[in-house]
């Protein structure tokens, strides 16, 4: 994307995934291309006679196995799972720092709770037991930095390093200041982000929000755009990249997964849907300038898909807008239907499936979801074999931000 | 339990409070520095924060902050003596 010195590029070389359908890159694409849903009964300790019933939970995770005890007993669930999604895309690109050279890898996450669980804990102990009782790793744990700072610690990378607060979208937009700072002249940067709603405190903030899915059954509680949409059921987990410098990255003879081509952010207000429409469409069109490519040149579209009416045509009038005549034909997909919607960590689940796609070749399907009440080329069912050249990454959040990222497929080597 | 923090019980509080695992000899090894053991200043104050909790009293401010493990244990002990003699 845009970058101040000349000729650097951020691209994708790895990819780390701790998500409800699967722990790493592998495991979580032979589920999204087979559009396995694992929405399923909440079934975490405290959080079973919540009125929110269905989400999509991280499965076969041992925090033990992936992370040293020292970092566990400082952190939350969702800085668990950074780390050790950090830990697989480090491995994935086949990355290994210089240790003489700490300043070149930098750190960038976005998050939308920070650590409800360990807060809770700590709390509890506050009004239970008083203000001595509670642990001092409570000022961090909580924290929506806490992971961006862990990651840089445990990894020594002294890079540029930051944090994104700007809801949902919040995962897009963390790629996008991650290649910037690849355009400043950092050679690499860790950056992506993953989520732990699932925790009794967590989860009864969510019951606040009037687009969550109360639905009883994990068949019913997803399905945007059908005219059974009733809202969105949450997720756990998340994604993290290493994004590189294109030369770097080839001087090392790392494979160039995908090109960050354009990004475009908008903010139009909490839970406004059909303004939302206006923002995205804006959104679109800044990413598609920034990549310098028209909307026919997209292959595939992978949809914010929230699941509340209003907000589903909104997204379709959005891309009718920004697309013109070639939005009837684009294919569009959401993947998400089938693991529930992992705020900041859904769109990086997005990003890592739309890379996973050009290289595989394939249109993954919506899952659960069958008959579309809008004018969508919604891929649904099956996969579906494509040639696909460029992906367009939709992402709005409940408190009102829309981004869009355009990924572009690395050469093959 | 004794009136004075020994290495085993400082091992032991450290593998509860901080994550970190380290056996009570290499903690009792002349120069040993916190540090070397990967152990923060807020897993100390943790440690502290327990120490407090469980005798009912104060620790010696400053010991959070201490470097080394025999520089952590004679400023608890002390304070932990101070009390029984009070």
């Amino acid at each position: 994307m845009t970058s101040r010195q000349q000729g650097r590029r951020a691209v994708v070389t790895g990819l780390g995934v701790v998500a409800p359908n699967g722990v790493g890159a592998d495991a979580f694409w032979k589920a999204t291309r087979q559009g396995v849903s694992v929405l399923d009964r909440i079934s975490r300790e405290g959080c079973t006679e919540l009125p929110l019933r269905i989400a999509g939970q991280v499965q076969d995770f041992e925090p033990q196995s992936a992370i040293d005890n020292r970092y566990l007993v400082q952190t939350d669930r969702f800085t668990h799972y950074a780390m050790a999604a950090a830990d697989l895309a480090v491995a994935d690109a086949g990355f290994r720092p210089d240790a003489e050279q700490p300043f070149a890898v930098g750190v960038v996450t976005a998050a939308g709770s920070g650590g409800g669980e360990f807060g809770q804990r700590e709390l509890q102990q506050l009004w239970g037991q008083g203000p001595k009782f509670v642990g001092p790793y409570q000022s961090i744990a909580w924290f929506y930095a806490a992971s961006t700072g862990q990651i840089s610690i445990r990894g020594g990378y002294k890079g540029p390093c930051g944090v994104v607060a700007s809801d949902e979208a919040g995962g897009l937009d963390a790629l996008a200041h991650a290649a910037r700072a690849i355009g400043r002249g950092t050679d690499a940067v860790v950056a992506g982000a993953a989520e732990a709603p699932l925790a009794p405190y967590s989860m009864v903030c969510q019951l606040g929000y009037p687009e969550v899915s109360l639905a009883e059954r994990a068949e019913e509680a997803y399905l945007p755009f059908t005219a059974k949409a009733c809202g969105f059921a949450p997720a756990e987990g998340g994604a993290m990249l290493l994004l590189e410098d294109e030369q770097a990255a080839l001087r090392r003879g790392a494979n160039v997964r995908a090109h960050l081509a354009g990004h475009g952010a908008t903010f139009t207000g909490a839970s406004r849907w059909e303004e939302s429409r206006d923002g995205l469409a804006a959104a679109i069109r800044i990413a598609l300038d920034e990549a310098r490519i028209a909307p026919e040149e997209v292959d595939v579209v992978f949809a914010d898909a929230l699941g509340v009416p209003a907000a589903d045509r909104a997204e379709a009038l959005a891309l009718a807008d920004a697309f013109g005549p070639a939005a009837e034909r684009v294919p569009v997909t959401a993947p998400k239907t089938g693991t529930g919607r992992a705020y900041c960590g859904a769109p990086l689940l997005d990003v890592t499936a739309a890379v996973l796609a050009m290289e595989d070749g394939v249109l993954p399907p919506t899952p659960n979801v069958t008959e579309v009440c809008h004018d969508l080329a919604l891929v649904t069912g099956r996969a579906r074999p494509a040639e696909l050249h460029t992906a367009l990454v939709l992402s709005r959040g409940l408190m009102g931000s829309n981004s869009a990222l355009v990924l572009r497929r690395g050469e093959r080597p | 339990m004794s009136n004075t923090l020994s290495y085993p019980e400082l091992a032991a509080l450290l593998q509860a409070r901080a994550g970190v695992s380290v056996e009570p000899s290499a903690l009792e090894q002349p120069g040993a520095q916190f540090d070397e053991f990967g152990v923060d200043s807020l897993g100390l104050l943790g440690i502290v924060g327990e120490l407090e909790n469980r005798h009912g009293l104060k620790v010696t401010s400053g010991a959070e902050s201490a470097k080394s493990p025999a520089e952590f244990l004679e400023l608890v002990n002390a304070s932990l003596s101070a009390k029984a003699g009070a």
